[in-house]
């Protein structure tokens, strides 16, 4: 279910789609709607109200299904059309759908009623008058439609291209303080040790590619854990003795669908505030279980005695950008929580336990 | 030319020595993997340039290069940074000499033909606007050639003289060249200014007294020495020790 982020991105153009069945629901809807107030406004006129709002229904149903007939066939093509001209296009057939749907009611009216006759019908007698009260207000409520749509879709649009952008600004960037320096063991490795110097390159480069990848797509736990793998076979190169990992993860799920980029920004973050802040380094525990059906992932890191590690501006905004793309991933459902104790710091990820179709199986 | 490279990394040491080795002109190349070391080692054998990383574990770049400034003939020293925004703007506007990582060869060898001490004041500022360790956490006294770090938590007070400023601490009785305002400023947090010649830590406040003649004085919790306040300090430091700000 949380495979895209996004939800249903529009195709962009503001005409709904009146060929579904909850653009056609909504339809009927609203010409009954109609129909009622028409119905409630003549009341005084017309003796009986329910018949006159039952020609009053029948007669927009009509209306409103063929508007929307029509503009189920025409939206295809008035998609491609800038949108002013479309909207124009559009109230165009919306109108003379409206013209003949009233042409063809007051033909049949008077077929039906030739012969009779009670005055007192249900159908139009006054044809001039009728066409063009119809053609008004088709015209203006047309108008009305329209532009209703034309509003709310720029409103959902404006909506999600900031929600997007939201996500784009939180996905977790790889530090420059990380990009600098590997770049720095790599040109150090390349004449002692080029073949270090080569996978480290590899290495750096996959790492690039996940933090550019779709802000909002969704990774398998084991491509999350592989990429905090890479990340730590490059500060091992820098480091050396001084950096040691735990992975205690069997018990992960592989599948898991993850908001990429959870776990790795967190290792980051133990090494550039704990492990190289401490003269003889330390060790990263990473441990991960599932109890009910929710993931827990624990890092955990020493870090230097006299600092207000949690409070650091880098690690603050980290944490906090990972809950909010938990929270955008599985609003309400799951959570980060930290923990600093004496020379010790943990951050624990919560989330439901849902598999993704994995995206790409390496 | 002697130099001393400082960095925490390898791989980093390797290749400015590697470096420094095809540009020639260096008699000897030392290393120290951390601030402790370069200090003992600049105390000891007196190199020329140090080459020294600004984000270490235990005492930054720039609290080493502090300390190295207190030194009877103190080398040239030359940053060096992979990134670090606040550090490097503020280098610049205090024209320090500093190399980017990974370093070029050419810019080495220039920055080692600039190579200048790096004025007290100055570091100072780039300690201010580099934003990393405002304050140090060790002060740097001088025992005849050799250079002691003493940790601010084991320090009773400063007290200054004519000429220099004494450090009252746990392992005894240090004198240190610097003056006692700019400490004052830099521990503003936890010393306390009792008078003209005395920076008192807040901690170490066991009573503040009156005398019989009017005037105040300090009581120093662990070795019991008793400092006067003069009275234009007085107030603040009521106001300090009653927690009002």
């Amino acid at each position: 279910m949380p495979a895209n982020l996004g939800g249903n991105r529009s195709t962009g153009f503001f005409l709904p789609d009146f060929c579904s069945a909850t653009v056609v629901f909504a339809v009927v809807l609203i010409a009954e709607l109609v129909a009622i107030i028409f119905a409630v406004a003549r009341a005084s006129l017309h003796q009986n109200f329910w018949i006159d709002l039952a020609a009053c229904s029948l007669l927009l149903l009509w209306m409103g299904l063929g508007c929307a007939a029509v503009l189920c066939r025409a939206r295809p093509r008035l998609q491609h059309m800038p949108p002013q001209r479309a909207g124009l296009i559009a109230l165009a057939l919306l109108v003379a759908t409206v013209g003949v749907i009233s042409e063809l009611v007051f033909q049949v009216g008077r077929v039906w009623s030739e012969g009779m006759t009670d005055l007192n019908t249900i159908f139009p007698v006054d044809h001039a008058g009728f066409l063009l009260r119809n053609l008004a207000v088709g015209f203006i409520v047309s108008a009305l439609a329209l532009r209703y749509f034309y509003v709310s879709a720029e409103w959902k649009r404006s909506i999600e291209m900031e929600a997007l952008a939201r996500i784009r600004a939180l996905q977790a960037r790889i530090r420059p303080h990380f990009l600098f320096n590997s770049m720095n063991t790599i040109a150090a490795l390349t004449r002692s040790n080029p073949g270090r110097a080569e996978q480290a390159v590899e290495d750096l480069a996959d790492l690039f590619r996940a933090s550019l990848s779709e802000a909002d797509s969704m990774i398998s736990l084991r491509q999350e854990l592989e990429i905090a793998r890479t990340h730590q076979r490059i500060e091992q190169l820098r480091l050396g003795d001084r950096f040691h990992v735990d992975w205690d993860v069997d018990e992960l799920p592989p599948r898991a669908a993850v908001p990429g980029l959870i776990v790795q920004p967190l290792l980051e973050n133990a090494v550039y505030h704990g492990i190289e802040m401490l003269p003889a380094g330390g060790t990263v525990t990473i441990k991960g279980r599932v109890v009910d059906r929710l993931v827990e992932i624990e890092v955990r890191n020493p870090i230097p005695l006299q600092n207000g590690y949690s409070e650091r501006e880098g690690n603050r905004m980290a944490l906090e950008n990972i809950r909010q793309r938990l929270e955008l991933a599985w609003p309400g459902r799951a959570r980060i929580e930290t923990r600093q104790e004496a020379g010790e710091f943990s951050a624990r990820l919560i989330f439901p336990y849902a598999e993704g179709n994995e995206a790409t199986g390496e | 030319m002697n130099l001393l490279i400082v960095d925490d990394e390898a791989p980093a040491r390797d290749r400015l020595r590697r470096l420094l080795e095809e540009i020639g002109d260096c008699q000897t190349i030392a290393e120290a993997v951390n601030g402790e070391e370069a200090l003992a080692y600049c105390s000891d054998q007196q190199p020329d340039v140090v080459l020294l990383d600004v984000r270490m574990p235990g005492l930054s770049g720039i609290e080493v290069a502090r300390h190295i400034d207190t030194l009877p003939d103190p080398p040239a020293v030359i940053f060096t940074t992979a990134y670090d925004q606040y550090a490097v703007e503020a280098f610049e506007t205090e024209a320090v000499g500093y190399l980017l990582k990974p370093v070029r060869k050419e810019k080495l060898a220039h920055a080692l033909r600039h190579a200048a001490r790096i004025s007290p004041s100055r570091l100072v500022k780039v300690a201010q606007s580099a934003r990393i360790e405002h304050r140090r956490e060790q002060i740097c006294a001088r025992l005849g050639d050799q250079l002691r770090l003493i940790p601010l938590t084991d320090i009773f007070y400063f007290l200054a003289d004519q000429k220099y400023v004494t450090v009252r601490h746990k392992g005894g009785e240090s004198l240190i060249d610097e003056s006692l305002k700019s400490l004052a400023e830099e521990f503003s947090g936890d010393f306390v200014r009792i008078h003209r010649n005395a920076l008192v830590a807040e901690k170490q406040i066991s009573a503040v007294e009156r005398t019989d003649d009017g005037r105040y004085v300090v009581r120093v919790r662990e070795c019991s020495d008793v400092l006067e306040v003069s009275r234009r300090h007085a107030a603040e430091l009521l106001r300090r020790i009653r927690g009002e700000n």
